[in-house]
Protein backbone atom coordinates (compact mmCIF):
# COMPACT_ATOMS: atom_id res chain seq x y z
CA UNK A 1 0.00 0.00 0.00
CA UNK A 2 2.82 2.19 0.61
CA UNK A 3 4.00 1.65 -2.95
CA UNK A 4 0.74 3.31 -4.00
CA UNK A 5 0.98 6.49 -1.99
CA UNK A 6 4.82 6.97 -3.38
CA UNK A 7 3.36 6.57 -6.58
CA UNK A 8 0.48 8.63 -6.33
CA UNK A 9 2.38 11.55 -4.59
CA UNK A 10 5.13 11.00 -7.60
CA UNK A 11 2.36 11.79 -9.87
CA UNK A 12 1.10 14.58 -8.03
CA UNK A 13 4.28 15.92 -7.59
CA UNK A 14 5.13 15.74 -11.62
CA UNK A 15 1.39 17.50 -12.02
CA UNK A 16 2.55 20.35 -10.01
CA UNK A 17 5.68 20.73 -12.11
CA UNK A 18 4.06 20.28 -15.00
CA UNK A 19 1.49 22.83 -14.54
CA UNK A 20 4.43 25.60 -13.64
CA UNK A 21 5.67 26.91 -10.58
CA UNK A 22 7.99 29.93 -9.48
CA UNK A 23 10.20 29.86 -7.62
CA UNK A 24 11.47 32.65 -5.66
CA UNK A 25 14.96 32.78 -3.86
CA UNK A 26 15.95 35.55 -2.00
CA UNK A 27 19.42 36.38 -0.02
CA UNK A 28 20.70 39.88 -1.02
CA UNK A 29 17.52 42.01 -0.64
CA UNK A 30 19.91 44.27 -3.09
CA UNK A 31 20.07 41.56 -5.33
CA UNK A 32 16.64 39.20 -5.32
CA UNK A 33 16.81 36.24 -7.53
CA UNK A 34 13.60 34.73 -9.62
CA UNK A 35 13.54 31.90 -11.22
CA UNK A 36 10.67 30.85 -13.45
CA UNK A 37 10.36 27.53 -14.37
CA UNK A 38 7.96 25.99 -16.79
CA UNK A 39 5.42 28.60 -17.03
CA UNK A 40 2.16 27.29 -19.11
CA UNK A 41 0.04 30.44 -20.28
CA UNK A 42 -3.84 29.76 -20.45
CA UNK A 43 -4.03 30.28 -24.37
CA UNK A 44 -7.70 30.26 -24.07
CA UNK A 45 -7.08 33.35 -21.07
CA UNK A 46 -4.70 35.23 -22.75
CA UNK A 47 -7.23 35.41 -25.57
CA UNK A 48 -10.04 36.64 -24.08
CA UNK A 49 -7.61 38.91 -22.42
CA UNK A 50 -6.50 40.11 -25.78
CA UNK A 51 -9.27 40.33 -27.24
CA UNK A 52 -10.60 42.53 -24.41
CA UNK A 53 -7.97 45.30 -24.62
CA UNK A 54 -7.87 45.22 -28.98
CA UNK A 55 -12.24 45.81 -28.08
CA UNK A 56 -11.06 49.02 -25.64
CA UNK A 57 -8.90 50.11 -28.52
CA UNK A 58 -11.04 50.10 -31.51
CA UNK A 59 -13.83 51.70 -29.29
CA UNK A 60 -12.11 54.32 -27.93
CA UNK A 61 -10.55 55.21 -31.71
CA UNK A 62 -14.20 55.25 -33.16
CA UNK A 63 -15.38 57.76 -30.73
CA UNK A 64 -12.61 60.25 -31.43
CA UNK B 1 -6.78 3.04 1.19
CA UNK B 2 -9.14 2.76 -1.35
CA UNK B 3 -10.95 6.03 -0.48
CA UNK B 4 -7.14 7.82 -0.02
CA UNK B 5 -6.22 6.54 -3.85
CA UNK B 6 -9.50 7.65 -5.02
CA UNK B 7 -9.00 11.40 -3.27
CA UNK B 8 -5.68 11.50 -4.73
CA UNK B 9 -7.04 10.63 -8.24
CA UNK B 10 -9.84 13.34 -8.00
CA UNK B 11 -7.14 15.46 -6.60
CA UNK B 12 -4.81 14.58 -9.74
CA UNK B 13 -7.75 15.42 -12.52
CA UNK B 14 -8.72 18.57 -10.88
CA UNK B 15 -4.97 19.85 -10.93
CA UNK B 16 -4.74 19.28 -14.30
CA UNK B 17 -7.81 19.85 -15.49
CA UNK B 18 -10.26 21.81 -14.01
CA UNK B 19 -7.91 24.28 -12.17
CA UNK B 20 -6.49 26.03 -15.12
CA UNK B 21 -9.95 26.06 -16.55
CA UNK B 22 -11.28 27.86 -14.11
CA UNK B 23 -8.74 30.81 -14.24
CA UNK B 24 -8.96 31.19 -18.02
CA UNK B 25 -9.12 34.69 -18.29
CA UNK B 26 -7.12 35.73 -15.17
CA UNK B 27 -4.56 37.57 -17.13
CA UNK B 28 -4.79 41.69 -17.49
CA UNK B 29 -2.84 44.96 -17.30
CA UNK B 30 -3.22 44.69 -13.37
CA UNK B 31 -1.41 48.61 -12.69
CA UNK B 32 -2.10 50.42 -15.91
CA UNK B 33 1.05 52.65 -15.55
CA UNK B 34 1.67 56.08 -17.06
CA UNK B 35 3.72 54.26 -19.84
CA UNK B 36 1.11 51.00 -20.50
CA UNK B 37 -1.19 54.65 -20.76
CA UNK B 38 0.24 56.44 -23.14
CA UNK B 39 0.14 53.63 -25.49
CA UNK B 40 -3.44 52.44 -24.98
CA UNK B 41 -4.24 56.50 -26.02
CA UNK B 42 -2.15 56.27 -28.62
CA UNK B 43 -3.24 53.20 -30.20
CA UNK B 44 -6.59 54.68 -29.80
CA UNK B 45 -6.05 58.18 -31.14
CA UNK B 46 -3.97 56.45 -34.42
CA UNK B 47 -6.75 53.65 -34.84
CA UNK B 48 -9.17 55.51 -37.36
CA UNK B 49 -6.30 56.23 -39.64
CA UNK B 50 -4.76 52.69 -38.94
CA UNK B 51 -7.69 50.96 -40.35
CA UNK B 52 -7.47 53.21 -43.45
CA UNK B 53 -3.81 52.08 -44.15
CA UNK B 54 -5.23 48.70 -44.05
CA UNK B 55 -8.54 48.95 -45.97
CA UNK B 56 -5.86 50.49 -48.57
CA UNK B 57 -3.65 47.27 -48.29
CA UNK B 58 -0.46 49.59 -47.01
CA UNK B 59 -0.76 47.73 -44.02
CA UNK B 60 -0.88 44.33 -43.13
CA UNK B 61 -0.79 41.70 -39.54
CA UNK B 62 2.28 39.67 -39.23
CA UNK B 63 2.01 36.83 -37.06
CA UNK B 64 3.65 38.27 -34.45
CA UNK B 65 1.27 40.49 -33.23
CA UNK B 66 2.55 43.67 -35.40
CA UNK B 67 1.60 45.68 -38.16
CA UNK B 68 3.79 45.62 -41.08
CA UNK B 69 4.20 47.87 -44.05
CA UNK B 70 3.33 46.64 -46.96
CA UNK B 71 3.99 48.66 -49.66
CA UNK B 72 6.96 51.12 -48.65
CA UNK B 73 4.26 54.21 -47.84
CA UNK B 74 6.62 56.99 -45.66
CA UNK B 75 3.17 57.54 -43.97
CA UNK B 76 2.50 54.09 -43.45
CA UNK B 77 6.35 53.25 -42.37
CA UNK B 78 5.51 56.29 -39.43
CA UNK B 79 1.85 55.04 -38.08
CA UNK B 80 3.65 51.39 -38.15
CA UNK B 81 6.50 52.31 -36.16
CA UNK B 82 4.54 54.30 -33.76
CA UNK B 83 1.80 51.69 -33.35
CA UNK B 84 4.22 48.78 -32.90
CA UNK B 85 5.97 50.88 -30.29
CA UNK B 86 2.76 51.13 -28.59
CA UNK B 87 1.96 47.33 -28.79
CA UNK B 88 5.42 45.80 -27.67
CA UNK B 89 4.85 48.28 -24.56
CA UNK B 90 1.15 46.80 -23.47
CA UNK B 91 2.32 43.20 -24.79
CA UNK B 92 5.55 43.55 -22.12
CA UNK B 93 3.23 45.04 -19.12
CA UNK B 94 1.10 41.92 -19.76
CA UNK B 95 4.19 39.87 -19.52
CA UNK B 96 5.88 41.39 -16.31
CA UNK B 97 2.32 42.16 -14.29
CA UNK B 98 1.22 38.49 -14.93
CA UNK B 99 4.36 36.93 -14.40
CA UNK B 100 4.79 34.95 -17.68
CA UNK B 101 7.91 34.36 -18.03
CA UNK B 102 11.16 34.66 -20.18
CA UNK B 103 8.75 32.90 -23.24
CA UNK B 104 5.57 34.54 -22.31
CA UNK B 105 6.29 37.30 -24.91
CA UNK B 106 6.27 35.04 -27.20
CA UNK B 107 2.89 33.31 -26.11
CA UNK B 108 1.56 36.96 -25.63
CA UNK B 109 2.45 38.37 -29.58
CA UNK B 110 1.16 34.95 -30.53
CA UNK B 111 -2.62 35.36 -28.81
CA UNK B 112 -2.51 38.74 -29.89
CA UNK B 113 -1.59 38.27 -33.92
CA UNK B 114 -4.74 35.35 -34.25
CA UNK B 115 -6.67 37.85 -32.35
CA UNK B 116 -5.85 40.66 -35.31
CA UNK B 117 -6.38 37.96 -37.85
CA UNK B 118 -10.22 37.19 -36.47
CA UNK B 119 -10.85 40.71 -36.24
CA UNK B 120 -9.66 41.72 -39.62
CA UNK B 121 -11.77 42.79 -42.30
CA UNK B 122 -12.73 41.04 -45.49
CA UNK B 123 -9.62 42.70 -47.61
CA UNK B 124 -7.32 43.26 -45.40
CA UNK B 125 -3.73 41.49 -45.27
CA UNK B 126 -2.72 39.28 -42.65
CA UNK B 127 -0.24 36.78 -42.41
CA UNK B 128 -0.77 33.14 -41.15
CA UNK B 129 1.10 31.36 -38.63
CA UNK B 130 3.07 29.95 -41.64
CA UNK B 131 4.37 33.12 -42.58
CA UNK B 132 3.09 33.68 -45.86
CA UNK B 133 0.41 36.93 -46.15
CA UNK B 134 -2.62 36.12 -47.28
CA UNK B 135 -6.00 38.85 -47.97
CA UNK B 136 -8.54 37.81 -45.78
Amino acid sequence: MMKRIRKFSGILMSALLIAGCTVKAVGDPDRPITINANVVIDIRGMKETATGIEDMVAQGGTRK
Amino acid sequence: MKRFVMFMTALFTFLTLAYPAAFAGKYDLKSITPEVNRALKGRQARYAQLQDMKRSGLVGENNKGFTASLKGDPAAETIVAAENRDRRVIYQALVDQNSLGPSGMMDVQRVFAEVQREKAAPGEKIQGPSGSWETK
